[in-house]
């Protein structure tokens, strides 16, 4: 008998559906991942596992937890099924605490709710379930709120949580994706050690088609609340039959195509910048410290290069963009752009400004959402002395929403009657449409999908090829970097710690975090070989 | 469908939002019809007619001076609709640009001191703030307006940074800063715009609430003096009276009642109506 | 912990000592000469300087408000023009009225508003949740003096379960003076009530609605156990900041609803003062007003705190 078995699981929330017929089979020591693009139904079949699906929703058909149809149960004895016979582990380790209670009671909670024990006991071991995951008692006592801890150490406290009482099922929806790289990958490591030692079932759901192809040892391709293809991984890549899954993998593997070569001219030139930003008062009348966000910067973009900067949340890849762009001075150093300063007597300097734009990461946050799309995309217009009006004005938003794969007549409408890539084409369009010579790419396709993500790429290069455009490609998706960019720095705690050709620092990584961010990145099984 | 019928459709499936809207309607427009007729003279006295019930020849019976109810309630919305919208404009046109400069300097001198100004003044509740200004100027309808104008700035200022600041970490703010647009220009085009919303739905209840509080004032004959009719004066007029005469207390608090529970249905139904949160579970 | 509420501490001060000068600057710098205003136009010369006299107006503006406040603190808050006896003794005995009034009627209010809330919220859009959000819809718009009056009429003329105002006194004992201020508790009572029932319901939902919620119902844990172990003490935090706010609208209500019911208190006291141009009197009112509601907001940040372990900082 199977540990989990779903058999032709229906769901509608409010008559609008879901799921269509949704089967699969999750065996007792086996990790299943299932993949999905955004709106594919996979954190739906999750919940509905679980039964915490939102209010309105119907489902039918069975989903059978060791032969017991969870379906068919009422809810006290599903209260009696969650957190014992399955727990589970959400994607936003930040809001997934309660955050006025301790760590220790939060963990202690799962074994006295299901369990006749003392207090001491439950405290006892939900001391043992956090050692377990990896947080000591001398470093991280039960005492701990949980805004004491960071994001991965919050989503071991939500895991401990889960595995407290040795459930047979975990169900991780999409545990990793908040994270960064390298706590990603031990986190990965922590689920694949404990469905070993304790011989239980993981579903796994992400839209990582690498991080699942990693752990899991079945695959499920979900696609409009269906599942399209499943079978054993990594067997099921070499053999996939689905134009869906086809499509999914050769999109996440995609390498657009470049022509131009840049130029041994310096475009943007960056020389030891340092930036250093004020902190919190050390007691009532202490002085405030302070924290350099960007320690002693170094390095050149040639005009005409695609450059990568990468590194992990907090490393100063931010504040070193915003210095770059002008909107923050710099306590040192120099930042030139074609031998111009950005910043001249304090002020940002409007003939470099004028020279540069940036695509950001929201596609959803990126637009004032009163505004029409020609007011939105020609807002840089305000950085010329003598900006085009009346018909030239029409004829640039015209070229701008063209070159970008959109029509003229898209000028017209607001930003909710576009979905997340033609968002993202629109906030191309704006970097565009001053025909800028630099254009900052801040994460600009990470919140996308992987096949509208391929896309994007496609754009930007054809455009970089064909407007001879210069990008700095700020990310900390190394996969990506990898295919779009000539050359990468590495940045650590406010420092570069490695630059040079992106060929030869993947294939040969010098620094240590660099090779650790390198081994972190979880891959795709090596398609050449099939 | 455009945006508009979308939000007149909303609007019109929106019970409390009708509701309100008629309620208030009907108080507003009987302030506006009484400066052209009245049922009868507010000024003329008839005392052998005073403190009648109800009846065909006065609708809502007569004071203790013999003047007709129903006419110094039309009157009174004058003065209690009067005090509450200025004194929502004073809050708003302090208030909102306050909130906008200490959301646009957050964390600097300026914010601070906006924010620590705030949290003094809403240590004084208007009735202090009028009592304070009553015990040197004398009572008046102006300082009513002016104690609770006052009072209503922290709220607007303190509505306008909060909902500003989230807005300041929006991405198409940056994009404007690196189309080189200055904090007074972000602020006009990409945060006032987006904070009318909430400023028209606080601008109900704050409006409300100030009719709540002219009442009160001129109840404690702190606002509107004699002979201008005010709800808050009938009510104290008519308290000796109560047993005598329940009606003279009755009708003027209803008045109060329903013109405050409109305006506060309306606020509900704009809220729902702009909540784009609601909007789209509805559709 | 102790640095909060040092901190807290430090800003009550500084709010205090910028009240007391807003005061002191309208109430005796804008009036001009306040002597000259207290006695009216027909003033003699003599009167006036001895009025200036007493009132110590002859030094500068920045000695008068320091032994103002030097005196204040010693419980020295000078002498009623009108009534010629201390106004500490005066507001002394009326604040016996006002200062239990708002706090029976917190009380009061807390105690409608807590089980009602929870009750709407743990039933969100069934007939119960219905019936609180009509009720209460009603009492916010209600103006508690009118209620007052109406209940006057009901409660007190016609049934005669209760006097139709006064103040029976303390001394006669405990019981009888909270039977006189029951009626304008309760006036004071209902549109506080209705604020925080629906403050309390919102805060809740919202809460409900919150992740951490998810996860606590995933370790199986039945919706009325998560309403009561995780969503209610969060749901407090807004739910204490409106509790602090209405203190000071209670404080101001009572005020008024001493009228209605011909209650003895700071209300009847400021407003005698006023018309009778009793400035010293009105300042001392107003200053022991503010200074309840900025104590009362610091014992709120403070039981924020207790709440938050967030605000409390690292250990």
């Amino acid at each position: 008998m199977s540990l989990l078995r779903i058999e032709g699981l229906s769901l509608a929330i409010h008559d609008f559906a879901i799921l269509h017929d949704v089967s699969l089979t999750v065996e007792p020591g086996q990790i299943v991942g299932v993949i999905g693009e955004s709106g594919s139904g996979k954190s739906m079949t999750s919940l509905a596992v679980m039964q915490l699906l939102p209010d309105g929703a119907q489902a039918t058909g069975r989903i059978l937890l060791e032969g017991q149809d969870v379906l068919s149960l009422s809810e006290a004895e599903l209260c009696r099924l969650r957190g014992r016979a399955m727990g589970m582990v959400f994607q936003e380790p930040m809001t997934a605490l309660n955050p006025i209670q301790t760590i220790g009671d939060q963990v202690a909670e799962t074994i006295r709710i299901h369990e006749k024990v003392s207090k001491s006991v439950a405290r006892a071991r939900a001391r043992a379930a956090l050692a377990r995951v990896e947080m000591p008692e001398d470093r991280f006592p039960l005492s701990r709120y949980p805004h004491e801890l960071s994001g991965g150490q919050r989503q071991r406290v939500v895991i401990a949580m889960a595995i407290a009482l040795r459930p047979r099922l975990l169900i991780a929806d999409e545990p990793t994706t908040a994270l960064d790289v390298t706590t990603q990958a031990q986190i990965l490591k922590l689920l694949k050690r404990l469905v070993q030692e304790d011989g239980m079932g993981l579903l796994m759901i992400s839209h990582d088609l690498a991080v699942v192809a990693d752990m899991a040892d079945h695959l499920v391709i979900m696609r409009h609340g269906k599942v399209v293809e499943a079978g054993p991984s990594p067997a099921l890549f070499h053999r996939l039959q689905h134009p869906y899954s086809k499509a999914l993998l050769a999109a996440s593997t995609h390498q657009p195509e470049r022509a131009a070569q840049p130029q041994e001219i310096p475009l943007l030139e960056v020389r030891g910048v340092v930036r250093d930003y004020a902190t919190a008062r050390e007691g009532l009348w202490g002085k405030p410290g302070t924290f350099r966000a960007v320690d002693d910067v170094s390095f050149q973009i040639r005009r005409g290069e695609s450059l990568g900067l990468v590194g992990e949340s907090g490393c100063g890849k931010s504040t070193l963009t915003r210095a770059i762009l002008g909107l923050e001075e710099v306590q040192a150093g120099e930042i030139l752009l074609d031998g111009q300063p950005v910043f001249t007597g304090h002020k940002p300097n409007r003939a470099v400004r004028r020279r540069m734009q940036v695509v950001f990461q929201d596609p959803y946050g990126s637009f004032n959402p009163r505004h029409r799309v020609d007011r939105l995309v020609t807002e840089p217009f305000h950085l010329l002395d003598d900006p085009p009006r009346g018909a030239a004005r029409e004829d640039a938003i015209a070229e701008a929403l063209e070159s970008v794969g959109l029509t003229p007549e898209d000028r017209y409408k607001y930003i909710h009657e576009f979905s997340g890539g033609q968002r993202q084409r629109i906030a191309i369009a704006r970097a565009l449409i001053i025909k800028p010579d630099l254009i900052i790419l801040d994460e600009a396709v990470s919140a996308l999908d992987v096949s509208i993500r391929a896309q994007i790429l496609d754009l930007l290069a054809d455009l970089g090829d064909r407007l001879g455009l210069t990008y700095l490609f700020i990310s900390h998706d190394l996969s990506v970097v990898q295919q779009v960019t000539d050359r990468v720095l590495v940045m650590q705690s406010g420092k570069i710690v490695e630059q040079g050709e992106t060929a030869a620092i993947f294939d040969a990584p010098r620094h240590a975090y660099t090779k650790q961010l390198l081994s972190a990145t979880p891959r795709l099984p090596d398609m050449t070989a099939a | 469908m455009s945006a508009g019928v979308m939000m007149l459709r909303g609007a019109l499936g929106n019970r409390s939002l009708v509701i309100g809207l008629v309620l208030s309607l009907v108080f507003v427009g009987a302030a506006l019809v009484s400066f052209a007729w009245v049922p009868q003279d507010v000024g003329a006295m008839d005392i052998p007619n005073r403190m009648q019930p109800p009846s065909g020849a006065h609708l809502l019976g007569t004071d203790h001076f013999g003047r007709d109810i129903l006419s110094m309630i039309m009157v009174g919305a004058r003065t209690s609709i009067a005090v509450a919208v200025v004194a929502v404009v004073i809050g708003m046109g302090l208030g909102v640009p306050l909130g906008l400069a200490a959301a646009a300097r957050r964390g600097s001198l300026i914010d601070e001191v906006i924010m620590r100004g705030n949290d003094l003044v809403f240590a004084f509740p208007s009735l202090l703030i009028a009592i304070m200004i009553t015990a040197v100027f004398g009572p008046s309808a102006v300082n009513a307006i002016i104690a609770i104008g006052i009072f209503n700035i922290p709220v607007f200022a303190r509505l306008t940074r909060g909902a500003a600041l989230s807005l300041w970490t929006r991405d198409y703010v940056l994009a404007a800063r690196v189309a080189g647009k200055g904090a007074v220009r972000i602020s006009a085009e990409h945060i006032l715009p987006n904070v009318t919303n909430l400023l028209i739905v606080q601008g109900t209840i704050q409006f409300s609430l100030g009719i709540l509080a002219e009442a009160a004032l001129s109840y404690v004959g702190l606002g509107a003096q004699p002979p201008i009719p005010s709800w808050g004066r009938m009510l104290a007029d008519s308290q000796t009276m109560i047993s005598l005469a329940p009606h003279m207390a009755i009708f003027p608090g209803m008045a109060i009642l329903l013109t405050v529970l409109g305006l506060n249905l309306m606020g509900d139904g704009l809220r729902d109506l702009f909540d784009p949160r609601i909007r789209r579970a509805r559709q | 912990m102790l640095r909060y509420v040092l901190k807290r501490l430090v800003s009550l001060v500084i709010s205090l000592a910028v009240a007391s000068l807003v005061i002191f600057l309208a109430i005796e710098v804008v009036p001009g000469d306040p002597a000259a205003y207290m006695l009216g136009l027909n003033a003699q010369p003599d009167t006036l300087a001895a009025l200036r006299d007493q009132l110590g107006l002859n030094g500068t503006i920045p000695a008068r408000y320091l032994s103002w406040i030097g005196g204040m603190l010693t419980g020295d808050f000078g002498t009623s023009y009108t009534y010629r006896t201390p106004v500490a003794d005066m507001i002394g005995e009326r604040m016996w009225i006002s200062l239990p009034l708002a706090l029976y009627a917190l009380s009061l209010s807390t105690l409608i508003a807590f089980p009602a809330g929870v009750w709407a919220a743990s039933r969100r859009g069934s007939a119960v949740d219905m019936g609180v959000m009509g009720v209460t819809q009603l009492g916010v718009a209600i103006p508690n003096f009118w209620f007052a009056m109406l209940m006057v009429l009901v409660f007190a003329i016609n049934l005669r379960w209760f006097s139709a105002g006064g103040f029976a006194g303390w001394e006669q004992g405990f019981l009888a003076g909270m039977k006189s201020l029951t009626l304008p508790a309760i006036a004071l009572a209902l549109p506080q009530a209705s604020i925080l029932t629906r403050v309390m319901r919102s805060s809740l939902l919202d809460t409900l609605s919150e992740d951490f919620i998810r996860t606590a119902r995933a370790k199986g844990l039945t919706r009325r156990q998560v309403l009561w172990r995780h969503a209610l003490r969060n749901a407090m935090i807004p739910v204490l900041t409106i509790i602090g706010m209405q203190f000071s609208f209670l404080l101001a209500g009572a005020i008024i609803i001493e009228n209605v019911f011909f209650l003895p208190g700071l209300g009847r006291l400021v407003f005698q003062a006023i018309s009778a141009r009793d400035l010293i009197v009105v300042e001392s009112v107003l200053m022991l007003l503010v200074f309840a509601v900025i104590v009362v907001n610091f014992a709120v940040d403070v039981a924020y705190a207790a709440v938050d372990p967030r605000l409390r900082g690292r250990r």
